[in-house]
């Protein structure tokens, strides 16, 4: 039982999560209660989507990660975004919105 | 929260990112079931939810784990190829602020490996393709091997025996034959050129299965007497002749006055072994209907195809049989001889082969040497940087990196020095070819390709291994921290390094005398081949064609005067030691005339026949060829003396074996023709090299017979023949200006090829041996003068002390020696151990050569003696209390 809302791509995850990190550096629960609180309650991402997404942007050098600990004294994984990660964002926020209104164009009556 | 600096850790294990990511997972795992937790869920209930909540975790951890390892390997990847730039700027910059050092570097490793490769290039067009023909393992060479030693090597065939032979053998699908010569081309526009030419029987080129590049092949009905004369030409002369134009195929040419068809092209590169610009169909016809008199003439070079399955042992017993019973039919002609095959490769590559081998295994040695050079300069270099690097290591470069950094130098230097040598090469080759296009037997070209370009790029390769061994090897043994405390040079690192050196010098000595030895004994070996193979020297002769023709020179007492006044004036002039003339010079063949002898019983259907080369004046001493018996003609062998001549060794040995001088012939059809007395007997000229045999010649006293009247004059000169031309054409129109003076050219040009191939090995073997000899010598004298230097100040203390100058110098001259002599008793002793390698290619010396054997050891030890004296002497100059106080 997945929360992440069915059929969304690996991108949009991929979007989300580097707009989350945008806001600020935050570990992984962090991302997922900001982009929670930031839908209102809609995009509920669970860890099945939301780590290989901050694995595989880290892979591809778009964010940067490094042990720290929690605001309750824990070890945990914090990412931040990389310079390259933010040019990727700002590009792919406007594809987005290209997309976005594009389909709603299509999708609107008459 | 911003974050730390990106500070790499060092490599994360498989391990390491597996446990990372479960702690990532489990602390995520736990936020959330605290969280539910404070909603009021139990505590197994709320992990249980966040569980599920999750999703697949398996799957999750799974695919961040290979993102992570892909992740990890590309950035040790990156990591690697940073470093690796790095040490490569550093390696330039470093090289680039010792440019003695990088430039002495760089050109030895250009000057052997050149050497190396273009030897290889060589090699590999000779030993290491096959043969352009199909099916090549089933062709062999058809020679006549000598039967009861009665001559060596091998012979050709004559056309009546090679009729014989092919008629009757079993072990061969067919046996073809060829010849070859030297004709002229007469092109629309322009001079008469040579052409070199090969004459093959009809089925030769269906016997080699080789296909044209444009037209047909001959066949067997362009060899009949009746058949028009066509030929085919070679890729090169078709570009020449007819503009590598295919619609111009048909032409004809005119070669040798003759106008001849070409109706084919050969692809490029087709040959039998020599180069040839044409090939003509032989017309045996005419020879085999007089079997008499040419089965005695033997001049056709066999070619033959093995039945398949059929080895050269059997063809062997065949020919061997048939040979048995033309001896039996012709004893005259074939008792001596019998056709025996060998391997076409072996054939036409003949001794070649062996001594490019050697060559290249003399070059590899040369590469070792420079090697060990390399080594010991890289490790002066090395330790004198020995601070620098104790620093580097101090803040936190680890030795695997100082060592790569030494490593990356050596590296550097050795692959310039490749790329360069590959140019050095190329230009070697090409200039090779140059000089004589057929230097290098075989049918391959010598040319620079991929694979000759890769054994480089393998050796360049080694070269950087091996030279940066040494002081990566050494580094790793340093104390570093003794190096940051002791001051400036100090000692000379170590005892594994002193060790490494000594070991390093020795080495190279051994090496660089057995390979002394080795090329000495080749030298001389090469030398008595020069001399005696040709049978006379062929350098510093210059000679030219006359032309009497006409009433004005009918009668022999007109033909006297002129050669007499031409060179009796040549013979007077500076810088001529002697002056001949002869019907024909060596190469440009002969007539023949059988011979009746006195005092025998001839058998008339069997006359002995000779070739017949009427001389004058003093040819035989312009050319070089010895007097082995009797005397040569004088001033008194004029026309009222008695007829006389001279007969070459083989004439000896062949016909009159009791003794010839002053025995007397008759040459001539008849009888009753004026007698000839042998007076004298000159050695053997073998001037087309072992291919083709000595016919025993008659050499009559022009003055006396004058057969022809235009000959061909021979002038030795001191210095450069071609000065002399001037003089000769003078001395020739002071005698009659009418006459036509042509074809000046050194003996040398007409002689032509084999000498340039042989005359070039000879200068690269020697050039070798020198190479390893300075090569040494200056290992020798680096590693002392380094280790003289660096022993300053005990050469200080010891003169405060109250040494002797002599002393010092004693010491340092006796290390030196003690090297030199131990490396010279190692080399000593491999080059015993290898004698037999050399032995195969010796001519005319013995493996035990006594002037090698001691003059090596005593050129080697006179030469280390100079090159430790200039360190001893520097030596004594040590001022003792500059060198105490210094650093």
């Amino acid at each position: 039982m997945s929360r992440t809302p069915p059929g969304m791509l690996q991108g949009t995850v991929d979007l989300l999560v580097l707009r989350a990190l945008a806001w600020n550096a935050m570990h992984g629960y962090e991302i997922s209660r900001w982009l929670e609180a930031r839908s209102d309650g809609v995009l509920m991402v669970d860890g099945a989507a939301l780590y290989p997404a901050l694995h595989r942007l880290e892979r591809r050098a778009w964010v940067a990660s490094w042990w720290g600990i929690s605001e309750n004294n824990r070890r945990a994984k914090f990412y931040r975004l990389t310079r390259t990660g933010t040019a990727h964002l700002r590009a792919s926020t406007t594809a987005w919105h290209d997309y976005a209104h594009a389909v709603a164009q299509v999708l609107a009556p008459r | 929260m911003k974050g730390p600096l990106s500070f790499r850790f060092p490599w994360r294990s498989r391990g390491r990112i597996a446990a990372e990511i479960d702690a990532e997972l489990a602390f995520h795992l736990a936020m959330r079931a605290a969280e539910l937790e404070r909603q009021g869920i139990a505590h197994d209930a709320a992990i249980a939810q966040a569980r599920a909540e999750f999703g697949d975790i398996e799957s999750t951890r799974t695919y961040c784990r290979t993102q992570d390892e892909a992740g990890e390997r590309m950035m040790r990847w990156n990591d690697r190829l940073e470093s690796v730039w790095y040490d490569f700027r550093h390696a330039v910059r470093s090289l680039c602020r010792t440019p003695a050092f990088s430039g002495t570097a760089i050109l030895t490793v250009t000057l052997v490996l050149g050497a190396n490769t273009a030897v290889f290039s060589a090699a590999r067009a000779v030993l290491l393709r096959p043969l352009p023909y199909g099916h090549p393992d089933e062709l062999v060479a058809v020679q006549c091997k000598s039967v009861a030693g009665y001559f060596v090597g091998t012979e050709a065939l004559s056309p009546p025996d090679y009729q014989d032979y092919r008629a009757q053998q079993h072990a061969f699908t067919d046996i073809a034959a060829y010849s070859n010569a030297t004709e002229t081309w007469l092109p629309g526009q322009g001079d008469t050129e040579r052409v070199r030419a090969a004459l093959v029987t009809g089925n030769m080129f269906n016997l080699l299965e080789a296909t044209p590049r444009a037209g047909r092949i001959l066949l067997p009905s362009d060899a009949g007497p009746d058949a028009p004369d066509v030929a085919v030409i070679s890729s090169r002369f078709f570009e020449r002749a007819l503009g590598g134009d295919a619609a111009r195929l048909g032409e004809t040419l005119t070669i040798n006055g003759r106008a001849t068809r070409i109706v084919g092209v050969m692809r490029p590169g087709f040959t039998l072994g020599f180069q040839a610009d044409i090939w003509f169909p032989l017309d045996l016809s005419g020879d085999l209907a007089d079997p008499g008199r040419t089965r005695k003439q033997h001049w056709l070079n066999g070619i033959g195809r093995l039945r398949p399955g059929t080895t050269v042992e059997t063809a062997d017993r065949d020919l061997a049989l048939i040979g048995a019973h033309l001896a039996a039919a012709y004893p005259d002609a074939d008792s001596t001889r019998v056709a025996t095959p060998m391997p076409l490769r072996t054939w036409m590559i003949g001794s070649f082969g062996s001594g490019l081998t050697l060559l290249q295994g003399a070059a590899l040695l040369v590469l070792l040497i420079a090697c060990a050079n390399l080594a010991n300069l890289t490790l002066s270099r090395a330790l004198d940087r020995r601070r620098d690097m104790a620093v580097r290591a101090a803040l936190g470069s680890g030795r695997g990196r100082l060592i790569r950094q030494l490593f990356t130098e050596s590296m550097l230097i050795a692959l310039v020095g490749g790329a360069l040598a590959i140019a050095l090469a190329y230009a070697a080759t090409h200039w090779l070819l140059r000089l004589d296009a057929n230097a290098v037997p075989g049918p391959y070209p010598v040319a620079v390709d991929g694979i000759v370009l890769a054994f480089c790029a393998v050796l360049a390769s080694g070269t950087g291994v091996l030279s940066g061994l040494a002081p990566a090897f050494a580094v790793s043994r340093l104390d570093l921290q003794q190096a940051l405390r002791e001051g400036g040079r100090g000692s000379s690192g170590g005892r594994v390094v002193e060790r490494a050196r000594r070991a390093l010098v020795i080495g190279q000595i051994a090496l660089a005398v057995t390979l002394l030895i080795g090329t000495g004994l080749l030298v001389r070996s090469f030398r008595a081949l020069d001399g005696v193979k040709l049978g006379f020297t062929p350098d510093h002769v210059l000679t030219a064609a006359t032309n009497l023709t006409g009433a004005r020179y009918d009668t022999l007492a007109r033909v006297n005067l002129f050669y007499d006044q031409v060179l009796g004036e040549l013979a007077r002039t500076p810088g001529v030691v002697a002056v001949g003339a002869a019907d024909e010079l060596p190469t440009q063949g002969s007539t023949g005339a059988s011979m009746r002898i006195e005092g025998q019983v001839n058998d008339e259907a069997n006359l002995p026949n000779m070739a017949y080369i009427a001389v004058r004046g003093d040819y035989f001493r312009a050319l070089g060829v010895p007097l082995l018996a009797g005397r040569l003609f004088t001033a008194g062998d004029d026309s009222t003396a008695p007829d006389v001549a001279v007969i070459n060794e083989t004439a000896l040995h062949r016909f009159f074996p009791s003794g010839a001088i002053g025995r007397r012939i008759h040459i001539g059809p008849t009888a009753t023709g004026p007698a000839i007395t042998i007076v004298g007997v000159v050695g053997d000229v073998h001037a087309e090299g072992a291919s083709y045999p000595v016919l025993p010649t008659l050499f009559p006293n022009h003055r006396q017979v004058a057969g022809g009247a235009s000959l061909s004059i021979a002038v030795r000169t001191r210095g450069d023949p071609i000065a002399l031309t001037p003089a000769l054409r003078r001395a020739a129109r002071g005698a009659d200006p009418t006459v036509a003076v042509h074809d000046v050219a050194t003996l040398e040009a007409v002689v032509g090829e084999s000498l340039a191939s042989r005359r070039f090995a000879l200068a690269l073997v020697t050039g070798f041996a020198g190479l390893a000899l300075m090569l040494a010598t200056i290992g020798v004298y680096g590693v002392l003068a380094y280790l003289v230097a660096g022993r300053r100040r005990e050469f200080g203390v010891r003169l405060a002390l109250g040494a002797t100058q002599g002393s010092v110098v004693g010491l340092v001259l006796r290390q030196g020696l003690m090297w030199a002599g131990i490396g010279l008793a190692l080399g000593l002793a491999a080059a015993v151990a290898g004698r037999t390698l050399v032995a195969a290619s010796l001519y005319g010396v013995t493996p035990g050569d006594p002037i090698t054997w001691i003059g090596v050891p005593a050129i080697l030890l006179a030469v280390v003696t100079a090159a430790c004296l200039i360190p001893a002497l520097r030596a004594t100059r040590v001022d003792p209390v500059a060198a105490m106080r210094a650093d």
